[in-house]
């Protein structure tokens, strides 16, 4: 059979970010990959020049609306990298408590999406309806559901009240709970296993060659966490354990999420016991900055971000590099999608966890007759899941 | 750092100066020497590309490639000088990292830096811009 090119995007109506990919097809398998990125270039790092370090926190905050939390830690990371400031107990639980919040309701989020791609909405749902209380806690602890503008060079920005430590754990113990049922679920559900299991896999060797970060390495084998390798903030003090698991399909990338989050809402229980119980300064002065270079990084719920600054000793960055996650790990599609059937395709493509995967996707063809017709990629995947279902079930 | 100061002993003749901080290693490189480095940093002590900073400084242009070590948490960052601003060339590390296909070509679109041996040397960010770009973004000046 002949080999046709199926372009996907540019603009779809429900695209929140932009891309283009363009998939070469062999029949119903994926033979190539290719992708198109910058629909969406902001210009960050050049805005960022022309501005304050503190104001350049809320501009970074505002690269991506999940991860609204990592940009700004990664920044804050490097310009007291730049002097080595230090930075109080009480501030460093803090920044650690927001960085996990933001990590669940991501994960949460992210595992909605993954159960709606292929079918299963009842995931979809728990996920979402989970993930609420998540956010309310946020809303809590920084006065903020998203963007919590909490970060500052040499501390944080708002103090935690300790009055509303009882009612958080409250929602952790409720979130825990439910947290081991949606990973039973999702370890003994016959059919999510059989639909997942082998699909889009990266093996170890190329998760390093691409340089892959986050869950979607540490499902391929690949040991990595900014967490561990770099424990900054309270991750020094703090017990949790880096997740990796060895298959390197999605379903193994859904696990790594799982289990992450169930560790998260162990890290957010430490943090808020010493809030509770100790008090303290959250903000070390920081008048100057001296004139050089600074690497700063956190593990966003997608992977490292980092950050680079250089400082001439006055109040703004001379250069001001950021690098998302999904940079590196966008690329691994042409490793992770060759040979798999285009069914698998949505779902392999959003198990990196990219910012547009909150979305459907449809493809635009123009058939031997040049009558225009269309394919429901979400379709096509949610298609594949209730037959794999019938087939289990008999039905 | 054991592994830093081995790195530093092993290649002592390919690097200039250098700036060590905490977890930290900034150094020059001579652009005949990149890939050696490179080579070493990425196969033997297993390190991972993060990115690469591409920046005008008052000499030239300079390319600054960071090196992760997830083991001990270090950063090497390997730094090549342009000196010519005008037509600046370096050798690529995309045949030794491919991690490092999108960044290049990003530094390609924005510094107009030529990276030899770039296995595809193609606009990264504005590959279907109705304009003709006739100079690099970064120097695409406000009149």
């Amino acid at each position: 059979m002949s080999k046709n090119t199926i372009p996907v995007g540019p603009y779809h109506p429900l695209l929140e970010e932009a891309e283009y990919f363009t998939m070469v097809v062999d029949g119903e398998t994926v033979v190539d990959i290719d992708l198109d990125i910058g629909w969406m270039h902001r210009g960050h790092e050049f805005l960022s020049e022309s501005r304050t370090f503190t104001q350049s926190i809320y501009l970074v905050e505002r690269i991506c609306g999940i991860c609204s939390t990592s940009h700004p830690l990664a920044c804050v990371h490097a310009v007291e990298d730049v002097d080595n400031i230090e930075i109080p107990p009480r501030a460093a639980y803090i920044r650690t408590l927001i960085g996990e919040l933001e990590r669940i309701h991501s994960h949460l989020l992210w595992l909605g999406l993954a159960g709606h791609f292929i079918g299963y909405d009842t995931l979809w749902m728990w996920s979402w309806k989970y993930r609420e209380p998540v956010l309310e806690l946020c809303e809590i602890v920084s006065g903020n559901r998203n963007h919590y503008g909490m970060m500052r060079v040499g501390g944080v920005a708002k103090d935690v009240d300790p009055d509303s430590v009882p009612e958080a754990m409250e929602t952790l113990n409720m979130l825990e709970k439910k947290m081991h049922m949606v990973a039973k679920a999702a370890k003994d559900d016959p059919v999510l296993k059989s639909r997942l299991k082998g699909v889009g896999v990266l093996s170890h060797q190329d998760a390093i060659d691409y340089c892959a970060v986050g869950p979607t390495s540490r499902a391929s084998g690949v040991r990595g966490d900014v967490r561990k390798d770099e424990p900054l903030d309270a991750y020094d003090v703090i017990d949790f354990e880096e997740i990796v698991l060895e298959n390197g399909d999605v379903y193994d990338k859904l696990v790594v999420r799982v289990l992450e989050t169930l560790e998260s809402i162990k890290i957010v229980r430490q943090c808020l016991e010493y809030l509770q119980k100790k008090n303290g300064a959250i903000l070390n002065n920081v008048k100057e900055v001296s004139p050089g270079e600074g690497i700063g990084r956190y593990e966003a719920p997608r992977g490292e971000v980092f950050h680079y600054v250089r400082t001439d000793g006055t109040n703004r960055p001379i250069r001001h590099k950021v690098r998302a996650p999904s940079y590196v790990n966008i690329p691994t599609y042409a490793a992770s999608c060759k040979g798999i059937p285009l069914a698998d395709a949505l779902i392999t493509t959003a198990s990196v966890d990219p910012c547009y995967c909150c979305t459907e996707r449809s493809l635009k063809l123009v058939d031997p007759d040049l009558n225009p017709y269309e394919i429901d990629l979400l379709k096509l995947s949610r298609e594949k899941t209730a037959q794999v279902r019938r087939e289990i079930h008999g039905k | 750092m054991h592994k830093m100061d081995e790195f530093l002993s092993v290649m002592d003749e390919k690097i200039g100066s250098s700036i060590r901080k905490k977890k930290r290693l900034y150094f020059d490189v001579d652009n005949v020497h990149l890939r050696e480095v490179v080579e070493y940093l990425f196969h033997t002590i297993g390190c991972r590309l993060s990115t690469a900073t591409a920046m005008e400084v008052y000499n030239g242009i300079e390319v600054l490639y960071h090196f992760s070590d997830d083991d001990t948490g270090a950063y090497y960052c390997p730094r090549v000088l342009m000196t010519d601003k005008e037509n600046p060339r370096m050798n690529s590390v995309t045949p030794i990292v491919k991690g490092a296909e999108w960044i290049e070509r990003e530094m390609m679109e924005y510094w107009g830096i030529t990276f030899d041996g770039h296995p595809r040397p193609e606009r990264l960010l504005s590959r279907e811009h109705p304009q003709n770009l006739d100079q690099p973004y970064r120097f695409r000046r406000m009149p």
